[in-house]
């Protein structure tokens, strides 16, 4: 990546594709995008970090609801968007297209993703798609203090260690851990951290052979694109919508 | 890139396809799952004995249970809709006064002070401000209790039980259980309840929801029902009786919108929407307290300002029209009395007048201004008052009302089928431009428009047909 | 002013006309019309002008010649004329065309397809194929219309709109029937099975296809919920009828239902699964491993159901019932969902810590 080296801590987001995605990007140094499934409290996190800074509205064109509001930190303005709540990106519901998209080309600085900690085993199924997309996350686990009440605790060193993200301990209902989420995503979005995703494994042998294979046709005709894997497993499942935007060429920028 | 380049990796790629199976999507999740499974062993400490989640499980027992979940379910609907119309009553009332008594004439006397011409006095003030001021007094308080006490219950996990329970009533007649709630959101404001739709995502049975949502009594539509019901039916038993019978009337009205619901529900997943996809999963998250605060600001924000808001923007022309045609005179005749004795005939058809008929064309913005727009249209056609055509109004007791609509030549079958038009007919325009913002499609608006009318106007017709056979 | 006169007059005197009963004869009439026309639909085609009906007729008529060919059986008008049900008159000025058109010929009273006549067969065939296995994966419509659905739109799609819809479904090789779909070149591969009638006790197979029509045996076949990649273990079978056991459940057929259904034997590496069985026949107290999703359940339904974890390995248990035993609320990964139990027909189960104790 040649930005880095011009610029260590500069927003990495793709500015004319989010204004496609109906997000102005003038007024904020960075754009943070908040993942997850439904019911792991993504929307109290929201709240916890923007307060009543934010404003509601749909995603253009569509019937979901879209959250956006900011906060400061260290002078910097973060741009907050509160992604529709998905078990998976891989199916082709309205919101999953949402989220995908915004995460594929809006390409935020960072994406936070909340992830219930009593369930992780559920959650990561996500997480590990995420991953697959984009390269600067940060996990939430969130609902720490109920994951307790039964007796369950997450080890988040080595849960960061196989993720090759930094992990964060939350319970947002009663403000715990926010500040430390924050300042965790602000040195992401600093490229203080630097992360290196889990990349998916457990495909049986021949579908990896395959993977592989049209993995290093992407990586040939497009040198730099950071998730050629991921595209390779979507073209393998004829994902139309994939399909089509490599036809209006969406991958060539960046 | 080239193009060519772009079709040989498409080819690749299907080439490959072949070669995987057509099941790799199964393998893609199967593949995702081992590796969360095995990070998830890694990570996860448990800390003795698992505490299984007892106390949920009771709750669940009891609140699924095919004794008591019903009759729970029953009952926390009831207070909820108990809540709204009482608690309703009293800020409604103080809105009212506020924006009609008092404000009303203070902008009169500024305008004639200012020197406004009397025509735009009464365009701007008895139309336009009127039609406002009456919309956010009946509108905001009943929305302004009854979303975050709905919000609260979603956020502790309670509706989803509710859906659960009702699923199987649901599912016969193809709809999804989460309708349940978007039914009775409906009996809040029917745009919140096409808003609330999101929450099915089955692209079948939320179309469903949204079509027949408006055959949830909404919040505009109660007092219309009440008033009604205690005139002409409260009245033919002795007045002790009257108040008893005018609810078990009002309650039939709202439960035949309920049968509606499920018969127009099942004849669209039967005929036109056969062909949609549709998913059915619903999770049982845990429960979980909710967040009092956040939950009572961003209802406010989120459901109840921004219904308020459309239905104010689609208030304000109503008003200027209702003053309009009833201060435009052709040979001495306003514009509303002319159509009023041209709709007559084809009302009486319907067992309803040309008063009741062109009030639900002029007040399509809320239900809520039927009753007043009603009112006013009487008293102009029976010419009792010259100047103050064009303004809205409500009488201060029933009797007062019930003399002037027999008046107006108001029967029994009149006040029955204004009852059943006021539950089967186009929803309002607020409701209209949100089912057009939800489901972005001409065609489904229109037919979720027009669909009640006809049903209104067969079930009418058919009321007045076997009436005529006794009478 | 005189219009407005009228149009008052006609309203008023519209209640005497509608008086009394004669309102609900009119609505009986009505329905009857509209069940008339319902019933004879097809045969109101051939009331269009003929221009408008020879591409499907002529299409119609290939599609069945093809087929017949193919099953080596002798053609006469009469037979086409029936199995179409279209006037032989018709059939007869259809032909000459298609003669001239040199799509057939015809010799000693046969009619043979030329080359291009089969290459057009097939060509309808590909889009009949691809608009099932589109109508399986995109819509929600039940699986005894996508023939009449797909017999309708085979005359319809261009070339190149069947290209796209074939792209669109990711090059698809076989319809949800498990028939192949012929290439745009129109090569069709073929994987022969043999009928499920005849095949000796306790064998074990795999159903590859299942013939749509006629529409009355395949009513009754997927009535049992068989599908196509179904394990099936032979009971018993003779003249009349064959028993058999498939995901945990004991279908009895008669011969002349059974003869639709093909199979293959299972290779050395499928094994036929034992105590293979349907998730909704899991009781309260017991506990389960699911096998995998059954191949008929298919497009956005199978892809939520894995996406909520109902994987191949993963276990799980009943937690409650709603009233009428539906929807179940499942337990797998300490989360609750609750499926409809047509849904939970679709995801394969083995039993678990088989808990006797609990059973009533």
């Amino acid at each position: 990546m040649t930005e880095l080296e011009s610029c260590d801590s500069c927003a990495l987001n793709n500015s004319a594709q989010l204004l496609k995605l109906g997000i102005n990007v003038e007024n904020a140094d960075y754009v943070i995008a908040l993942a997850g499934n439904p019911n792991t409290g993504k929307s109290t996190v929201f709240n916890a970090l923007t307060g009543l800074k934010q404003h509601t509205g749909n995603w253009p064109g569509k019937t979901v609801t879209r959250a956006e509001g900011g906060y400061r930190f260290k002078d910097h303005k973060m741009k907050l968007i509160d992604l529709p709540g998905t078990y998976s990106l891989l199916s082709t519901s309205q919101d999953e297209e949402i989220a995908r998209n915004f995460i594929l080309f809006g390409k935020p600085d960072v994406t936070i993703i909340i992830v219930d900690a009593a369930r992780i085993e559920r959650n990561l199924n996500l997480v590990l798609q995420i991953l697959e997309i984009t390269d600067r996350a940060v996990l939430c686990l969130n609902l720490m203090d109920e994951a307790l009440r039964h007796h369950i605790d997450i080890d988040e060193r080595t849960l960061g260690k196989e993720l090759g993200i930094p992990v964060v301990k939350c319970s947002a209902i009663k403000k715990q851990g926010i500040s430390e989420l924050i300042s965790t995503v602000h040195q992401v979005a600093m490229r203080q951290i630097i992360c290196k995703p889990y990349r998916i494994k457990g495909l049986s042998k021949p579908a990896q052979k395959m993977v592989d294979k049209l993995d290093k046709k992407i990586r040939k005709n497009y040198p730099g694109l950071p998730n050629s894997r991921w595209i390779a497993m979507r073209l393998l499942d004829a994902d139309a919508d994939i399909i089509k935007a490599l036809k209006n060429g969406d991958f060539i920028n960046h | 890139m080239e193009n060519k380049d772009i079709q040989d990796l498409l080819d690749l790629a299907s080439e490959l396809r072949w070669e995987v199976g057509e099941n790799f999507h199964d393998t893609l999740v199967e593949g995702i799952y081992a590796d969360a499974a095995h990070i998830a062993q890694k990570t996860e400490i448990k800390i003795g004995e698992p505490n299984p989640y007892n106390f949920e499980r009771k709750l669940d027992q009891v609140l699924t249970s095919k004794k008591y979940g019903f009759p729970i379910m029953i009952l926390i609907l009831s207070i909820i809709l108990w809540l709204t119309i009482q608690g309703a009553n009293y800020p409604s009332g103080l809105l009212a006064s506020f924006f009609l008594e008092f404000l009303h004439p203070i902008l009169k006397t500024g305008a004639s002070q200012v020197g406004l011409p009397w025509w735009l006095d009464g365009f701007l003030i008895d139309g336009v401000y009127l039609a406002l001021g009456w919309v956010i007094s009946v509108m905001l308080p009943p929305m302004a209790i009854f979303f975050p006490m709905f919000t609260l219950l979603e956020d502790f996990g309670y509706l989803p039980r509710v859906a659960f329970n009702l699923d199987s009533l649901f599912k016969k007649s193809g709809a999804h259980g989460k309708q349940a709630l978007t039914m009775s959101m409906g009996w809040g404001c029917n745009a919140a309840g096409v808003v609330a739709t999101r929450i099915i995502d089955s692209p079948r049975e939320r179309l469903i929801a949204i079509i027949t949502n408006n055959f949830s009594l909404c919040n505009g539509r109660w007092p219309t029902q009440i008033l009604i019901a205690t005139i002409f039916i409260g009245a033919l038993v002795p007045d002790s009786f009257s108040t008893i019978l005018a609810s078990i009337a009002v309650i039939n009205i709202a439960l035949l919108g309920i049968g509606f619901t499920f018969l127009s529900s099942w004849m669209l997943s039967k005929t036109l929407l056969k062909g949609e996809v549709s998913t059915f999963a619903l999770e049982l998250p845990p429960y979980r307290p909710p967040n009092l605060w956040t939950t009572l600001y961003t209802s406010l924000i989120d459901r109840t300002l921004i219904v308020l808001w459309r239905a104010m923007v689609f208030a304000a022309p109503a008003g200027a029209i209702i003053w309009l045609i009833s201060n435009i005179y052709v040979d001495n005749l306003s514009l509303a009395n002319i159509t009023i004795d041209w709709m007559d005939g084809f009302g009486l058809f319907f067992g309803l007048n040309g008063v009741i008929l062109l009030a639900y064309v002029v007040a399509i913005p809320a239900n809520e201004i039927v009753i007043p727009t009603i009112l006013m249209l009487t008293v102009a056609h029976l010419n009792l008052m010259g100047a103050g055509d064009g303004v809205m109004f409500e009488l201060e007791s029933t009797t007062e009302t019930a003399a002037l609509l027999h008046a107006g030549g108001w029967t029994l079958l009149t006040g029955i089928n204004l009852m059943l038009f006021s539950l089967l007919h186009n929803p309002c325009s607020t409701t209209i431009y949100t089912i057009y913002q939800e489901t972005k499609s001409w065609k489904w608006t229109a037919f979720a428009s027009i669909m009640p009318v006809i049903l209104g106007f067969l079930v009418t017709f058919l009321v007045t047909q076997i009436w005529q056979l006794f009478h | 002013m005189t219009l407005h006169l009228n149009l008052e007059k006609l309203f008023a005197s519209l209640p005497t006309l509608f008086n009394k009963g004669y309102v609900f004869l009119f609505f009986t009439a009505l329905l009857i019309v509209f069940f008339i026309l319902k019933k004879y639909q097809y045969l109101l085609r051939s009331l269009l002008p003929f221009k408008y009906i020879e591409k499907s007729i002529t299409e119609d008529l290939l599609k069945q010649l093809y087929h017949i060919t193919s099953g080596q059986k002798i053609t006469d008008f009469r037979m086409l004329s029936r199995a179409l049900k279209i006037p032989e008159r018709k059939i007869l000025k259809v032909f000459e065309s298609m003669t001239q058109n040199g799509l057939i010929y015809i010799s000693d009273g046969h009619i043979t397809l030329t080359k291009t006549g089969k290459n057009y067969a097939l060509s309808i065939i590909r889009i009949h194929r691809l608009w099932e296995k589109y109508l399986s994966e995109k819509t929600g419509f039940d699986k005894s219309l996508w023939h009449d659905l797909a017999e309708a739109k085979e005359h319809q799609l261009s070339k190149e709109e069947t290209e796209a819809l074939y792209e669109e479904l990711g090059r698809p090789r076989f319809d949800p029937h498990g028939d192949p779909i012929p290439t745009a070149l129109g090569e069709m591969i073929s994987e022969m099975g043999t009928s499920i009638v005849g095949i000796p006790k306790g064998t074990v197979a795999k159903i590859i296809h299942i013939e749509d029509e006629p529409k009355s045996i395949y009513r009754k076949i997927i009535k049992e919920k068989l599908h196509v990649g179904a394990h099936v273990k032979i009971l018993t079978s003779d003249d009349h009828h064959i028993i058999f056991e498939s995901e945990g459940h004991s279908i009895q057929l008669s011969t002349i239902v059974a003869s639709n259904i093909q199979v293959v034997l299972l290779n050395s590496q499928e094994a036929y699964e034992e105590g293979k069985v349907r998730l909704s026949s899991l009781i309260e107290g017991e506990h389960a491993t699911i096998l995998g999703i059954s191949s008929e359940c298919r497009g956005a339904n199978r892809r939520r159901l894995l996406d909520l974890g109902f994987i191949k390995g993963t276990l799980l248990t009943i937690e409650y019932m709603g009233p009428n035993q539906n929807p179940r609320a499942y337990r797998l990964r300490n989360t609750l969902i609750a499926l409809r139990n047509d849904q939970a027909d679709f995801i394969l189960i083995e039993k678990t810590q088989y808990d006797r104790t609990r059973i009533l």
